[in-house]
């Protein structure tokens, strides 16, 4: 550790007064330009860089980086998905988070504490059961608890029967757990930018151009550029600038999704609680608040608002499953995007239709969990331009074919033709 | 402490003694004292520890901006206990402290702050990797406030409303009730919340002079009354605005008197317009040590003597930069607190009188000064103040600092409502720019201080509310915008941000521990804007939220980036104040539906499980594989309860095309006294519902679904038909109709005994469907059907009759073995029969052919666009589907689990359903595998969880594994 005397006299850690990430100014040309300085944006960048040589790179971000779905998720990162091209994705994903604290030098504050998925039907057990086998034969830890083992894991739940969806059982997932959102915008900001990448925030892409079926450029508020690729992954609002600007309309629904969190407390939970049944999940941050969240509002929207119903519904079904809780108070709700795809796989495609055009998107609430592994796949694509091999499930041709990857068991009722 | 029992503006009664507990010692304090001033009154000066550091907290604003006062209270973590009324008996610690709130052990980490700048956990603890794991428990066992039992059990009556009003008022204020009374005038109906247990606001501990015979509270007392007996007017007092939704929908809750049935309501109101008086806190003054114990904004201190009796010192010095200020130094002075000096930021502007009255009372006052740093180990004991510019210093001692920076409006309410608010350099407050529709805002937090141009703005916010309601009250806005106008508008505020010091311990958020050099250090660091370093810094992300430096930060954020642009707040969220879950989650009923029957089948044994909205009983016994249930299907007769299906009429001239269009099979070859099996498949060709389809008269169908789709049949068919204009109806008859199904070789010789109709398989074939009545009463829908592969009636029976003929049929069955089975027995009876059901052997993304029911699609409807048709025709010619195909365990032992997977190096599909049959003995089931493995023979590994590398063996068999010729349904 590096002591230094700042002006009162009292010494301080040496880091303090350095700036994390560089500002530059805006080139008017670059290798690969970035819309969307979330997390998929930022690791693709620092992917490219470090991976791959292609360090002259432009992240463009309308308002600041991190300020979308990368600052208003809650953090949880798994690997216990349903099918096998998901399953290893995550599990590289949950793999890449010591080595990214390492590397980035940056804390990311990994709190590898388990998942609890609570299982309210002989179906759910079921259904969990695929997912733990698939885990299992992949190497993914992952086990099906009974409801007093359950109860073991974590003492506030309630498994009498004496409430509406009464638990079973869980799905047990050590490996998995959460991570500081924040931590993670930031250190891949440092990252990115000590290897010579670009961050220009408050610059918005308002154009994309083409020449001869290739991508040519981008137009911003702060200027053209030239380029010869560009990435959007702009989270939920990527179907939207695919649209407007290449005039390419994805099969995604934006909606959407709450989270809030309570009031700070001495450490009460060990896990991430989920629960399909009750649409809530509840995790302890390292700062003591209760973070919970789960579903989205039922409708298509592009605003962040809250709802009353929401903070509503999510009180009552926590006072069920974990009610201990009743005597805590929630302090703070937002919303944030999901961008859901008909399949809740995402969207990861290059080339097509356009040369040069790559899009990274349609995540919905699962775009925190895969941020650095998609990062550095998506580099790989963009450098060497031909799709890695993890990734090819995720075209977006697939939609058109009416081939669904069956992530989800049940279907999904989120856009107004299901 | 002695209460000062004469004042007239007291809102304790001190007849009414309370007790209650803290460090195992008993107190006493009165009804209307909150937890802290009972507290306060016995000499408690600190009530808690700092998150961070461990710093003492004391009494500091009485409004719960902060969480200085929290503390357990009877199990309950994180009170604020600085406006939790007292209630008998309760029991108090203190929290986030080793030892105790006076004497923590903890209390070192104070000096350590060197250790722990800005985000300093994102850049330590890290290396090497091993280092983290350890640090990460130190880091949760510091951080978090109070302490939550796990099996901790939430005591009280959490009741919910939800009215209705015309306006709502929130504030009770002089201006809100001036707002409320000038809307009431014309007979709207008003609602009016206010925070504190009773109306007033900032009139309501003041004795000022209102005007030549009446002081503030005495008006606030007489504005109050007449609210109260306005029928009109309902009031809400100890009730906190949280939650501002679109068109005015606004959430609240209220806090329970002792004679109140509950503890805490929500309140959810419905308003047309809205009108915010929220009036003001105080702006907290930054100087070093600005929130050690004994260091009190104004409101506080003034609040603690009038409100509470309780002088809040003994040797106060005020620095303020506000009139309040002054006022609140006169007025303490006069009640025996001793004042060696009043240090106004301000170098002028004061109210004349208040400096005479300063010069009446010999208090001298230092204009242009500021306290810069209070000294004291855990309580003030001397305060260092300076000029602004920080030329000179004087040092007096005291044990008490009245400190703040001004004022600063409540605009949650209107920032929720989405108002922007913009920096406003002569009040120096946000303030909005545009209000949004139909809400507007009075008084204090508009910046006018003047009492009478409180009062006016409240009135006219008042009656411009009413307009926008509709009502005609043009005069009257007219002379209020008058009246207005001729009185004094908003006030020049404070503009100071910080007093002249280097911010090492000057705290600009309490709850989080974050000082002014905390800041610097973040803006040094790259995050330049207000949002970036409330993430960074986590100041104004506690308990408190943005009550303490919502105002402050943004400021100083200005001011040290020098930026030329205005100040921008940070974004503010719901709730405004923090609400119990308990609360929230209200009398949360549990609304299931329970089928006409679920008595009947209760008495039989049922055990029931909740699916989707319904109770539905599972099974009869403890046996959960349900042998005897299923052999006595097989064998006698058994009796479902499937009233849980949805059940639809749909009739018109076109009822035809829109069942044409939704379902794959053409449906125009229903024939009467026959019923239709078919299915709905989506746009992706993948099948979202089956059931069967019944013919009961010219363009008149009656039709199933399954019990999940109940919901959503009627919008699907409407969306799926939006373009068209038919001419049709549809009925959802789900809770109308029950239904009973009534299955086995003996089925017929109970319905016989029952049925007014010939019910033999002459007369009622296999497939077929009949209306008839039972006991020449009873109207029933009959259909004959073999879903568990055996001679099977479904009778569909409105739900007024359901509990008659369920006794009918047991009685009717008795002599032939009848007996209840529930969901998991006709389970395995189907299964054995290789029939399907959606959810169990389908997954989303599994389509018509995936599932063989191929043969329902009929393609030759040309009128038809049927849903889903286009992907069906993609997907014939697509060979990687998953296809379900029936398994035979090559061990007949056991059969595997359900959701176990097939794989060979890869995963190549999954078990749906399997079981080891009862009736043949041997372990089947149905999988979803890949195409390539779906052929009769083919050997599939089976992968169970748990099974550490041990695959079970299976075989692709033919379907149904039982009564492969069908004869028995049809006996």
């Amino acid at each position: 550790m590096v002591l230094n005397f700042s002006e009162q006299g009292t010494p301080m850690l040496g880091l303090a007064k350095k700036r994390i990430w560089k500002y530059n100014f805006m080139k008017s040309s670059y290798d690969a330009v970035i819309i969307g300085g979330g997390l998929h944006g930022l690791a693709t960048a620092y992917y490219l860089a470090k991976e791959h040589g292609m360090n002259d790179v432009a992240i463009l971000e309308k308002r600041f980086i991190g300020f979308g779905g990368a600052g208003r998720n809650t953090a949880i990162v798994r690997a216990n998905q349903r099918t096998q091209y998901n399953v290893p994705l995550y599990k590289e994903a949950l793999d890449l988070w010591p080595v990214l604290t390492r590397e980035l030098d940056f804390n990311l504050m990994f709190n590898n504490c388990g998942n609890l998925n609570l299982l309210h039907s002989e179906a759910a057990m079921k259904t969990a059961r695929m997912n733990i086998s698939t885990a299992q034969f992949h190497g993914v830890e992952s086990h099906l608890l009974d409801a007093k083992q359950t109860k073991e894991m974590e003492p506030a739940l309630n498994i009498s029967e004496d409430m509406t969806y009464p638990i079973h059982g869980a799905m047990y997932h050590p490996p998995g757990g959460v991570v500081r959102h924040d931590a993670v915008v930031w250190g891949l900001a440092k990252g990115a930018t000590k290897l010579g990448v670009h961050i220009h925030q408050q610059t918005e892409a308002t154009a994309i151009h083409t020449e001869n079926g290739k991508i040519s450029g981008v137009s911003t508020s702060g200027g053209r550029i030239n380029t010869p690729r560009v990435l959007v992954s702009a989270g939920g609002y990527s179907a939207g600038i695919i649209f407007r600007m290449l005039g390419v309309k994805l099969p995604i629904s934006v909606l959407t999704i709450q989270a809030m969190v309570t009031q700070p407390l001495k450490p009460l939970f060990n896990h991430v609680v989920s629960s399909g049944a009750y649409h809530a999940y509840a995790n302890q941050t390292l700062k003591g608040e209760i973070a919970t969240g789960a579903h989205m509002d039922p409708w298509p929207n592009y605003t962040t608002q809250t709802t009353a119903y929401y903070i509503k519904h999510q009180a009552e079904a926590l006072s069920e499953f974990l009610p201990c809780l009743r005597g805590v108070k929630f302090m703070r709700i937002w919303g944030g995007l999901a961008d859901m795809t008909p399949d809740m796989a995402p969207i990861m495609d290059g080339n097509d239709p356009v040369e040069g055009f790559y899009m990274d998107c349609g995540w919905g609430y699962f775009g925190f969990k895969s941020c650095s592994v998609v990062g550095k796949y998506m580099a790989e694509f963009m450098a060497e331009g031909n799709c890695p091999g993890i990734l090819k499930p995720f075209h977006l041709r697939r939609c058109e074919q009416h081939r669904l990857m069956g992530e989800t068991a049940a279907l999904v009722n989120y856009s107004p033709d299901n | 402490m002695n209460r000062l029992n004469h004042l007239p503006t007291l809102r304790i009664n001190p007849s009414e003694k309370r007790s209650l507990t803290y460090r195992g010692k008993s107190y006493w304090g009165f009804a209307g004292d909150t937890v802290a001033t009972a507290l306060f009154a016995n000499g408690v000066r600190v009530f808690g520890r700092s998150l961070k550091y461990h710093r003492p907290r004391g009494l500091y604003s009485l409004d719960g901006e902060c969480s200085n006062t929290c503390m357990q209270v009877d199990g309950i973590p994180n009170v604020r206990t600085e406006n939790t009324p007292l209630k008998e008996g309760m029991r108090v610690k203190g929290q986030n402290v080793k030892g105790s709130a006076q004497f923590d052990w903890m209390g070192f980490m104070d000096k350590l702050d060197w250790l722990m700048p800005a985000g300093f956990y994102y850049r330590t603890m890290h290396k090497p990797a091993a280092v983290w794991p350890i640090a990460m428990k130190q880091v949760r066992k510091a951080a978090g406030l109070g302490t939550l039992s796990p099996d901790f059990e939430m005591k009280g009556l959490f009741d919910e409303i939800y009215p209705t009003a015309d306006i709502c008022v929130i504030g009770g204020g002089v201006a809100g009730m001036r707002a409320a009374l000038a809307a009431a005038e014309s007979g709207l109906r008003i609602i009016l919340l206010e925070a504190r247990p009773h109306l007033g606001g900032c009139f309501d501990y003041r004795v000022s002079p209102y005007n030549d015979d009446k002081k503030l509270y005495e008006r606030a007392r007489e504005l109050a009354d007449q609210v109260r007996q306005k029928d009109n007017i309902r009031v809400f007092t100890h009730t906190s605005m949280v939650g501002a939704y679109n068109n005015n929908l606004i959430t609240a809750f209220q806090v329970g008197k002792e004679q109140d049935e509950f503890d805490e309501r929500y309140i959810e109101i419905r308003a047309v317009s809205v009108v915010v008086a929220t009036g003001c806190i105080e702006r907290p003054l930054l100087f070093e040590h600005n929130e050690k114990p004994g260091v009190m904004q104004v409101g506080c201190a003034h609040r603690l003597a009038h409100t509470y009796g309780l002088l809040p010192g003994e040797q106060a010095v005020f620095s303020v930069g506000h009139d309040l200020g002054l006022e609140a130094a006169v007025d303490l002075f006069d009640l025996g607190l001793k004042i060696p000096c009043v240090a106004d930021i301000r170098k002028d502007g004061q109210d004349p009188r208040l400096l005479m009255a300063l010069v009446e009372r010999r208090i001298p006052l230092l204009n242009g000064w500021v306290a810069a740093k209070v000294h004291g180990g855990k309580q003030v004991k001397k305060v260092t103040l300076t000029t602004v510019e920080g030329t000179v210093r004087r040092m007096i001692p005291c044990d008490l600092l009245v400190a703040s920076a001004g004022l600063t409006p409540v605009n949650g309410p209107l920032t929720l409502a989405h108002a922007k608010l913009v920096y406003d350099s002569h009040t120096g407050y946000f303030l909005p720019t545009d209000l949004p529709e139909k809400m507007f805002a009075a008084g204090r937090m508009t910046g006018r201080n003047h009492p009478l141009s409180i009062e006016a703005s409240g009135r006219l916010a008042g009656l411009q509310a009413a307009a926008s309601y509709g009502v005609n009250n043009k005069t009257a806005l007219a002379e209020a915008e008058t009246a207005l106008s001729g009185l004094p508008g908003p006030e020049r505020g404070c503009k100071l941000v910080t007093a002249p010091v280097k911010g090492r311990k000057t705290f600009i958020c309490f709850d989080e521990d974050t000082t002014v050099k905390n800041i610097k250090q973040a803006i040094d660091m790259g995050f330049d804007v207000p949002e970036l370093i409330k993430r960074f810094t986590s100041a104004g992300t506690g308990p408190g939220q943005g009550g303490i430096p919502g105002h402050n930060l943004p400021l100083y954020v200005a001011q040290y980036t020098a930026s030329t642009t205005p100040p921008k707040p940070t974004t503010v969220r719901p709730p405004l104040v923090p609400t119990f879950l308990a609360t929230y989650a209200g009398t949360n009923h549990d609304m299931c539906k329970r089928t006409p029957v679920h008595d009947a089948q209760v008495k039989a044994g049922g055990i029931f499980r909740r699916i989707g909205v319904w109770q539905r009983a599972r099974y009869f016994s403890g046996d959960f594989d349900c042998r005897e249930d299923i052999l006595n299907v097989r064998n006698n007769v058994g009796l479902l309860d499937a009233s849980t299906l949805g059940k639809f009429r749909i009739h018109g001239p076109e009822a035809l095309k829109a069942l044409q269009r939704v379902y794959v099979s053409d449906m125009s070859k229903i024939k009467e006294g026959r019923i239709k099996y078919s299915a709905m498949c989506n746009d992706d060709g993948c099948v979202i519902d089956d059931g069967v389809v019944v013919k009961t008269g010219e363009n008149d169908y009656y039709f199933t679904t399954s019990t999940g789709r109940a919901c959503v049949t009627v919008e699907w068919i409407r969306y799926h038909t939006r373009f068209d204009g038919w001419d049709f109806h549809l009925v959802n008859l789900t809770d109308a109709m029950g239904v009973v199904n009534i299955s086995g070789p003996n089925a017929r010789k109970v319905l016989e005994k029952v049925a007014d109709a010939d019910v033999s398989n002459v007369a009622f074939p296999f497939a077929g469907y009949r209306e008839f009545t039972v006991k020449g009463l009873i109207p029933v829908r009959a259909m004959r059907l073999g879903f568990v592969g055996e001679l099977s009636y479904e009778l569909h029976i409105p739900s007024s009759w359901m509990p008659a003929i369920w006794d009918i049929l047991e009685e009717a069955g008795r002599e032939f073995g009848i007996r209840n089975f529930g969901v998991e027995a006709q389970n395995v009876l189907r299964m054995e029969k290789g029939h399907i059901i959606l959810g169990q052997e389908s997954e989303q993304r599994t389509n018509l052919l995936d599932l063989g029911l191929g043969f329902l699609w009929d393609r030759t409807k040309n009128e038809a666009k049927t849903v889903g048709a286009v992907a069906l025709r993609q997907a014939e010619a697509d060979p990687g589907r998953l296809t379900l195909v029936g398994i035979q365990m090559e061990d007949n032992a056991r059969a595997p689990k359900d959701g176990s997977i097939i794989v060979d190096d890869r995963v190549r599909g999954y078990v749906c359903t399997a079981r080891k049959s009862f009736t043949t003995g041997e372990a089947v089931g149905m999988a979803l595998v890949e195409s390539q493995l779906s052929d009769i023979g083919a050997r599939l590994d089976i992968f169970e969880d748990e099974c550490n590398g041990r695959l079970l063996y299976a075989r692709v068999v033919s379907m149904p594994f039982y009564d492969p010729e069908g004869q028995r349904m049809k006996i």
